[in-house]
């Protein structure tokens, strides 16, 4: 599902990423753990199409994620360890919105929405707009968003930061499910 | 097509409800905005309608120098909105975390590209538009215009030659981001920079509108005809030329003479956003990736430095000053945005000083007396406008660029009401002495009695505005926003 090939990344003199080679196959659950400045988030980055790498190669499902962008984002769920939210839309405007952008039809939408608000436990805040919310709400909605469109590779940035109790079981729950339901998750955390 | 609809839709709820919810506090806000602008366009209206009527029967300056009158003024409108564009830009394009958000979705990088322009152009040139919009009013009230002409005029000569002005400065921005991958972005700054200064320096001179003025009265006191032939050719090269040119026609009753002005402005918008957008679709992810690595060098080269006027260094000030001073002048100094703007303001007010002085106003005199006055108000609400301008964007955002550091000042023992003092202290001083400045060098030439009124007057203007733009950044203050236009 995921292939990386000799990766490389540097900023200018500083080497981020020294030539890291790795592969996860569907259903895996895999940990990418290090310590800070490890270069973690850095080739999340360049999985998720953000950052490209100074040499090698990151293979989607058969795509090169710099050859071809759009086919490969398609496949990933991203969830970045500071999420991005459009403050002033509500948790179920933000879902509808992100779910365009992968040109999901608003009849499946709507059923996945429900779905993963269920999954979520996002309960009555879905409909309140999303500058109300908690860190760990808005980490929520961050992860229904990423689920939306079934991604065959899940890649997750620190999930566990600043989460209360609850949500962090509820996200575990959810990322065991999805590995199990045959989805890919890369995760990363500290060590 | 389908996705740049979706979301320019979800964009325009956003604006929509950033506005909606009615609350006590958003209604006094709205109001008060909508008052002040209120207030300010009459303002406007009144100011562009008397001065028209003050220079064609008063001073007989004739319609068509009134209109070269208007097309230095748009050079102006159009540099600010090209500077301020490219500033801009910058941060929304290469640093906003809505742009890594849609990185990571399956959408090309020309339409991110697009989606933040339009953005941009829209938040960054709406307060400019409603300026225009009240003068325009005032313009065409004179000339007794009809009401399809506003429409017309603003659709069709105004907002394309924005647009282009606005194109242009993204075009550079991807420019100089493209060649600082391999020139070093330091270099590239300054040869842009440099660029310019000399572009801006030579149209003054090729169009000279000194020496038109001059040659125009050589004609008194039949002004009041078409002079076109006078005009140097490299000027009708111009967008203002263009938009001053269809207005002088517009103005005379003769829409047929102004078409072809219209059509070029039109086009030219058109062929020159389409050349930013064929740039982008090459060069926005590429420069896009050269910004991190900017970041990345210039924190790496950091690190090597042996800081003047750092913090470990010993200081004659007592040690709650020099933290405050250091910390100012460091958070100032690392914020590109922050500097940036500071360059662009230095560098409109060296070409105001520049253009001033090169006027011989005892010369003028010989002509017509009433020019003298116009100059003198002229340059008075030049002074103001700066001044309002570094007020706005400089002092301001005081209170709320404590921002996410706000715990560490409200945890620590000190007085909160004192360090804010200190901090107003500080851009008050420096804003004050660039008044002064500016306001000595653009009035020398006058009598000493008007001179001095103007040191008082920009003086006072200063603590007013210092003053005023400090109070309503307390009132209107937000912690989430890091800068003005972030």
């Amino acid at each position: 599902m995921l292939e990386l090939i000799n990766i490389t990344k540097k900023f200018g003199s500083f080497t981020a990423v020294d030539n890291l080679n790795l592969k996860v196959n569907a259903g895996d659950f895999f940990g990418f753990l290090g310590q800070n400045g490890a270069g973690k988030t850095t080739t999340i980055k360049m999985i998720s199409g953000l950052y490209t790498a100074t040499s090698g190669q990151i293979i989607i499902d058969g795509n090169d994620i710099v050859k071809e962008p759009i086919k490969a984002k398609t496949l990933i769920g991203y969830i970045p360890d500071q999420p991005f939210i459009y403050e002033k839309l509500t948790g179920r405007e933000f879902l509808f919105f992100s779910g365009g952008l992968y040109s999901i039809e608003k009849n499946k939408l709507r059923t996945k929405i429900d779905e993963t608000i269920e999954t979520l436990q996002i309960g009555d805040w879905i409909d309140k707009r999303t500058e109300e919310y908690s860190q760990g709400m808005k980490q929520r909605i961050t992860i229904a968003s990423a689920l939306l469109h079934d991604p065959k590779l899940l890649i997750v940035d620190e999930p566990m930061v600043g989460l209360d109790p609850q949500s962090a079981l509820i996200v575990k729950n959810v990322l065991r499910e999805k590995a199990n339901n045959g989805s890919a998750v890369f995760m990363s955390t500290q060590v | 097509m389908t996705e740049l609809i979706h979301i320019i839709f979800y964009k325009v709820l956003i604006f929509f409800k950033s506005n909606s919810r009615l609350t006590f506090g958003s209604f006094v806000k709205n109001a008060g905005s909508g008052l002040v602008y209120l207030v300010f366009a009459y303002g406007c209206l009144m100011l562009s309608q008397n001065t028209i009527e003050y220079l064609l029967l008063k001073v007989k300056i004739g319609s068509f120098l009134l209109h070269r009158f208007v097309l230095v003024v748009l050079s102006i409108f159009f540099i600010a909105i090209n500077v301020g564009n490219m500033v801009v830009s910058y941060s929304t394009l290469y640093k906003s975390k809505e742009v890594l958000f849609l990185i990571t979705k399956p959408i090309s990088f020309t339409k991110i590209f697009l989606i933040k322009f339009l953005d941009n152009f829209f938040y960054s040139s709406t307060t400019l538009l409603l300026i225009i919009v009240a003068v325009l009013f005032g313009y065409g009230n004179y000339f007794n215009f009809s009401l399809w002409l506003y429409p017309f005029i603003l659709f069709f000569l105004i907002l394309p030659f924005m647009f282009t002005a606005g194109s242009i400065g993204v075009i550079v921005l991807l420019t100089i981001l493209k060649l600082a991958s391999k020139w070093g972005i330091k270099k590239v700054l300054s040869l842009v920079a440099l660029l310019y200064f000399v572009g801006v320096i030579t149209s003054y001179y090729v169009s000279n509108p000194m020496k038109l003025i001059k040659q125009v009265f050589d004609y008194y006191p039949h002004i009041d005809q078409y002079f076109g032939f006078l005009e140097n050719d490299l000027v009708k090269l111009l967008p203002n030329y263009w938009i001053a040119e269809a207005l002088y026609w517009i103005s005379e009753g003769r829409l047929e003479r102004a078409l072809p002005f219209i059509y070029v402005n039109i086009i030219t918008s058109i062929v020159v956003f389409s050349i930013a957008l064929l740039l982008a679709k090459k060069w926005f992810y590429q420069t896009w990736l050269t910004s991190l690595n900017i970041n990345a060098e210039l924190k790496s080269r950091k690190k090597e430095k042996v800081l003047f006027f750092g913090f470990e260094r010993k200081s004659r000030l007592n040690v709650f000053n020099e933290t405050i001073i250091k910390r100012e002048f460091w958070l100032f100094f690392r914020e590109p945005n922050q500097w940036a703007h500071l360059l662009v303001m230095i560098f409109l007010i060296s070409i105001f000083i520049s253009s001033i002085s090169g006027i011989d106003i005892i010369v003028l005199d010989v002509y017509n007396q009433y020019l003298k006055t116009i100059i003198y108000l002229v340059v008075t609400l030049f002074n103001v406008f700066l001044v309002a301008s570094l007020s706005l964007r400089f002092v301001f955002p005081l209170i709320s660029l404590e921002g996410e550091a706000l715990w560490k000042i409200r945890s620590a023992p000190i007085n909160f009401n004192q360090l804010l003092s200190k901090r107003l202290l500080i851009y008050f001083t420096i804003i004050f002495f660039i008044a002064q400045l500016i306001t000595f060098f653009s009035n020398y030439q006058f009598p000493a009695q008007l001179a001095i009124i103007a040191q008082l007057n920009a003086a006072i203007t200063t603590i007013t505005l210092v003053s005023l733009n400090f109070g309503m950044g307390g009132i209107f203050q937000t912690s989430k926003k890091k800068m003005l236009l972030d």
